[in-house]
């Protein structure tokens, strides 16, 4: 990696070798080409940022660069590296900070990729949905005095057709002693 | 909504309530008495924003703002640029090859890395590969595990954004990767608090040595190490075996055997 070139900003006495903190480029399509906005870690300030783009990613940034501080909403749940692990303990996770700068050469962000197929995201939703309306035909976790309006068709219609004479009443429903009869080959 | 309108007008409420969403059903029974209340809840005028006659409200004498005596703008309220609010309609960007921010993402420049890639990736390098590096090629191989940890951290931002509520595959080589990166930043500072460790021993070690000078300017010609001779007032704890242990003396001539070659075979 070359080394970079003479920064057009001051510079500070300190040098810092092995820094092991992670900044993250945001998609942010409501802003213009030419804004770019990171989030940092939360100790970070102006004057690191302009100086660790322009060493690390020899980036132009214009003279101001915008912060601000998320505050985390209150959430139940496992909290990370604490003194005591407690399961669904109320607590606010750390703040975020973001960093927006402006650029000397606007940057677009490539396209979405048209199809999430590499991604199983169409599967995903599918099982997501199938596991729900699982979840609501065997009841939930409430008292089930309420038959679903499917089962409840279905029923009807079985209970139409024996009348009827349609068809005949089994022992088991016609499925074999393992419940589905697929062994009764 | 028009400007003038209200959220509880009963006009709106019509109109909310009896737009078809599913099915053209009726509005149920308890509704029905919104409808029927014609004035709406606040009872003043609504007001709308008026015109400011104030020109030179917010102009500072003290802190010179405002336009000067004979400075004109190049811009005239009448004749303001327009943003071009539509996306299809504005001119492509063009993006620099060498831009910075492409560190940011994968090496193929799409925006997030599938799985499959994220999963081509080798081993953590071990401390024992390590241990043959100077202090510049370990410097940046940290550099380049930074790198990809910023990427890699920009690729799961992005892909949780794009996955929406029922998420995306992906997560699981990504921790895998950054699992990889983190040993091998580990290793390298382990690699590096072992050779300080050494130098730190050497250093302590050499303070109390005499033989070594510590505040020798080696560059300037001058010896670090100066092997001092064993004089008499030392302590010799010498013992009958020196003369066989002993370096300096020449060893022993060997023994000439006796019995000459012809003697051995005996028929």
């Amino acid at each position: 990696m070359a080394m970079a070139a003479a920064a057009p900003f001051k510079v500070g006495m300190k040098e810092i070798y092995l820094p092991n903190f992670t900044v993250c480029l945001k998609h942010t399509p409501s802003q213009p080409p030419t804004s770019a906005s990171f989030l940092v870690p939360l100790w970070f300030s102006k004057l690191d940022l302009r100086d660790y783009l322009h060493n690390v990613y020899s980036l132009a940034i214009g003279p101001t660069i915008r912060s601000y501080v998320q505050q985390s909403r209150i959430r139940q749940g496992q909290v990370k590296d604490p003194a005591r692990p407690q399961y669904k303990r109320w607590h606010r996770p750390r703040a975020t900070k973001r960093m927006t700068v402006e650029l000397e050469r606007p940057f677009v962000w490539p396209a979405e990729p048209e199809d999430f197929k590499p991604w199983n995201k169409e599967e995903n939703k599918m099982a997501d949905q199938e596991q729900s309306a699982m979840q609501e035909r065997l009841g939930g976790t409430k008292d089930a005095l309420t038959i679903p309006t499917e089962r409840r068709v279905k029923m009807r219609e079985q209970a139409k057709a024996l009348l009827e004479g349609r068809e005949r009443w089994r022992p088991g429903g016609g499925r074999g002693v393992e419940g589905i009869g697929m062994f009764g080959r | 909504m028009p400007p003038n309108m209200h959220c509880t007008q009963s006009s709106h409420l019509l109109t909310a309530l009896l737009t078809p969403t599913r099915t053209t059903t009726s509005p149920p029974a308890f509704l029905l008495p919104a409808f029927a209340q014609t004035s709406p809840f606040s009872s003043s005028t609504p007001c709308s924003a008026r015109k400011d006659h104030n020109r030179n409200r917010g102009v500072s004498a003290l802190r010179h703002t405002g336009l000067g005596k004979n400075q004109r703008l190049s811009v005239r309220l009448s004749n303001l640029p327009q943003p071009v609010l539509d996306p299809l309609r504005r001119s492509v960007v063009k993006v620099d090859e060498n831009h910075g921010l492409w560190g940011f993402f994968p090496k193929e420049r799409t925006r997030i890395s599938t799985p499959e890639e994220s999963n081509m990736h080798g081993r953590a390098w071990t401390v024992q590969e390590l241990r043959g590096k100077d202090w510049d090629d370990l410097h940046r191989l940290w550099w380049v595990c930074v790198r990809e940890k910023n990427r890699i951290a920009t690729t799961e931002v992005e892909r949780k954004r794009l996955g929406g509520r029922f998420g995306m595959y992906g997560d699981h080589e990504s921790g895998q990767r950054v699992a990889e990166v983190k040993g091998t930043m580990r290793c390298i500072k382990f690699v590096l608090t072992e050779r300080w460790y050494a130098w730190e021993n050497a250093r302590e070690a050499g303070m109390e040595d005499p033989e070594v000078d510590l505040y020798a300017d080696v560059e300037g010609g001058e010896r670090a190490y100066l092997p001092q001779e064993e004089g008499e007032e030392t302590l010799s704890l010498g013992s009958e075996d020196d003369a066989r242990t002993d370096p300096t003396q020449r060893l022993p001539p060997p023994v000439e055997s006796t019995v000459s070659s012809e003697a051995r075979v005996r028929v």
